[in-house]
């Protein structure tokens, strides 16, 4: 579980992106953080993913607060993927998936390369093994980017508005792929396509400058949200 | 042995008594007495056709040391650091033809006079000059930090003066008429004409005289005393006129003709260009390799822009990359003896070239870790690598691929940068090139031979470079 209290968070002089936000994310579902651009939403995700550390409030995880924990273990147990992928140019797609199997598991190799290639075949990807990532399809590199960070069975896993990059039937897909990736671990996903949050995710979150719109069931919230924003 | 060691000190002391009761240069054998010429001046110090050291200065200096009864080390050095070299104890005296002024009494203190010599003017046979008075408004050449060039500025102020590293440079041009005359010792000017077998005359009497002696430390009158009285020892016995005879009485013999026109042996030439290239790639090899192992840490210090050490790391490679090389070698190679570090001439030229490329290479690496994106850097923290894990396998390996063409141009650039290091007589190529040209006067040629021998090497590395720019291009590093 993760437990956001009452955090806010500012660039510099900035005005506040975050104020007083409040939210538990649930372990056992996948869970949505709706909203326009501009909202918050990626500075909530690089607070909770301990990128970015809040002015005041506490990021807790499983009752202990995220700035005071091992940094390393957290990272291995939330995986964040960026919008941008940030897949690793100068390796193939099975050296990206290895890369901190060997040396943050401290893997070795022969037994990395087996794990990442079964994953690679299990997510439908073992074509791409060999390839450079400016070598595959946008579609491929966002599966390849979530297997990367899936392979070190993070608890959570973000991801950063997946389906920016991609088309509507691409987008389809993806979701498809994803809710088969349900029992591997939990996703949060940062997204202002609702229709891909509904397929993904259970619940959720509908943040507005910075601040709970709505909360609780994902069809709930967009309703919501949709509603209070034609009022406005 | 402890019998042998009496009897050595008894010896040791015999010797003592003997020096201090006859004041008598026999100190036993010591320490190498270490002299200084340039190797660049025949017939007084050049080097022969067997590559070998040769000349009167040369053959008094060991003269001297025979006397002294000490084993002699010559040092091949560049005139214009000559005395620089010396009083930074580089060598103990300077045997090299050089005339006593008192603005140089004021650094050395300088033996009796081993030979007298005269400042005399040459110029083209056809030319109508008739003597040094006819020179006003004439371009006239010297070699550089030579007596003459301070004479003629003070006695024929009109007159342009040029001034040369060497006589070979004065003679090439003469011969492409940027010159109408030149000014050198009657006896080394006659000899090189003859030698070169150039067409150039003596005009008008001797400028001047001048007294030719043995500078040595003023710190050092023990050594000063020694080498007077060796000098006397060698006026006395006759062996000085021997050895004058046998230098100068040549310009004159028909033996001496016959040779003007002898090419220096092939081989010998070849074996040392080829040496000399080896030392040259050897310098190379090393200051770049301990270049790039400090610039390594230095370019991601500037790539991070933070705190003091940046900014002393910033300032120190911009003083470095905006100052002369050629400065900075003479800061290590004069300087540095001032804070009691002496370096060989080769050290020198490492340590020199070294910082250099450092300085260099340290922005190269620099400008290849701005090239990649720091999305990168958040991309492998994710990951859980840590921030050292994250250089190293992610920023690093991108960062060098975009380096690669820029490091080898400074390869490139640094392996032709040795060329100076000539100066503090670092027996590289180019100093070969040049004590060959001053036995056999053809400068084109040696010169040409030099720089193929550079752009052999240095062509493959240039054409490497591009091959791998096009890989590194095809596989979309090099965008930004």
């Amino acid at each position: 579980m993760i437990d956001i209290k009452k955090i806010s968070f500012k660039y510099n002089k900035g005005n506040y992106i975050l104020e007083k936000f409040s939210a538990i994310i649930p372990n056992g579902s996948n869970y949505a953080i709706l909203g326009e651009s501009g909202s918050g939403k990626t500075t909530l995700l690089k607070c909770i993913g301990q990128f970015l550390k809040p002015q005041t409030g506490t990021i807790n995880y499983n009752g202990k607060n995220i700035f005071e924990i091992n940094e390393q273990k957290y990272r291995e147990s939330i995986g964040i993927v960026f919008q941008k992928l940030f897949l690793f140019p100068h390796l193939t797609v099975l050296e990206n998936l290895t890369l901190a199997l060997i040396n943050v598991q401290k893997k070795n190799k022969k037994d990395a390369i087996d794990q990442a290639s079964s994953t690679l075949k299990k997510l439908g990807l073992h074509d791409l093994g060999t390839s450079f990532p400016d070598q595959i399809s946008g579609g491929q590199a966002q599966r390849v980017a979530v297997a990367r960070a899936l392979l070190l069975k993070p608890e959570y896993l973000l991801l950063d508005e997946p389906t920016s990059a991609l088309d509507n039937n691409t987008t389809n897909s993806f979701a498809k792929w994803l809710q088969g990736l349900e029992k591997e671990t939990n996703l949060i996903i940062v997204t202002h396509d609702q229709m891909f949050a509904q397929k993904v995710a259970s619940t959720g979150i509908y943040l507005q400058n910075g601040q709970v719109l709505a909360e609780g069931k994902i069809e709930t919230i967009i309703q919501e949200s949709n509603s209070d924003g034609s009022k406005k | 042995m402890k019998q042998i060691k009496i009897r050595l000190s008894k010896v040791t002391i015999l010797a003592i008594l003997l020096f201090s009761f006859f004041s008598f240069g026999y100190a036993g054998k010591q320490d190498p007495l270490t002299i200084a010429l340039t190797g660049k001046y025949p017939p007084f110090s050049f080097f022969n056709q067997h590559g070998k050291l040769d000349g009167f200065d040369v053959d008094i200096a060991k003269e001297i040391a025979n006397i002294l009864h000490k084993d002699i080390e010559i040092i091949t050095t560049e005139w214009d650091g000559i005395i620089a070299g010396l009083l930074t104890n580089k060598y103990d005296a300077i045997i090299g033809s050089m005339a006593i002024t008192p603005k140089r009494a004021e650094q050395v203190l300088f033996s009796n006079p081993y030979y007298i010599s005269g400042a005399q003017l040459f110029v083209n046979r056809n030319n109508s000059i008739k003597d040094i008075r006819d020179c006003d408004g004439k371009k006239i050449g010297v070699v550089l930090g030579e007596t003459y060039e301070r004479y003629l500025r003070k006695n024929h102020s009109n007159i342009i003066i040029i001034t040369y590293k060497s006589t070979i440079d004065i003679f090439q041009d003469m011969d492409n008429g940027r010159l109408d005359g030149f000014v050198t010792d009657q006896l080394v000017g006659a000899w090189q004409i003859k030698k070169a077998n150039k067409s150039f005359i003596k005009k008008g009497d001797l400028l001047y005289k001048e007294r030719i002696g043995i500078p040595v430390k003023k710190s050092d009158p023990l050594l000063l005393s020694q080498i007077n009285k060796a000098l006397a020892q060698i006026s006395i016995s006759g062996k000085k006129k021997q050895l004058y005879d046998k230098w100068f009485a040549l310009k004159i013999e028909p033996e001496f003709t016959k040779e003007a026109n002898q090419k220096m042996d092939s081989m010998v030439v070849y074996k040392k260009l080829l040496k000399g290239f080896s030392i040259t790639l050897f310098v190379a090899f090393f200051s770049l390799l301990i270049g790039f192992i400090f610039a390594l840490p230095l370019g991601v210090i500037l790539h991070k822009k933070k705190g003091l050490i940046y900014i002393l790391v910033r300032s120190g490679v911009d003083f470095i990359r905006g100052t002369p090389v050629l400065i900075q070698l003479f800061f290590v190679y004069y300087g540095a003896p001032q804070f009691g570090l002496t370096f060989s001439p080769l050290v020198s030229a490492i340590i020199t070239l070294s910082i250099n490329s450092m300085a260099y290479l340290a922005e190269v690496i620099r400008s290849g870790l701005l090239s990649v994106n720091f999305g990168q850097f958040l991309g492998g923290r994710a990951l859980g690598l840590s921030k050292f894990q994250v250089f190293r396998f992610i920023i690093w390996p991108q960062a060098f691929r975009v380096t690669i063409p820029p490091l080898m141009n400074s390869i490139v650039a640094l392996t032709k940068d040795t060329a100076i290091i000539s100066v503090i007589s670092v027996g590289e190529v180019i100093r070969e090139a040049q004590s060959i040209i001053s036995y056999t006067f053809n400068p084109m040629k040696y010169y040409l031979i030099v720089a193929i021998m550079f752009f052999i090497v240095t062509f493959p590395l240039m054409k490497l470079a591009s091959f791998i720019e096009c890989k590194v291009k095809e596989k979309g590093f090099m965008h930004d």
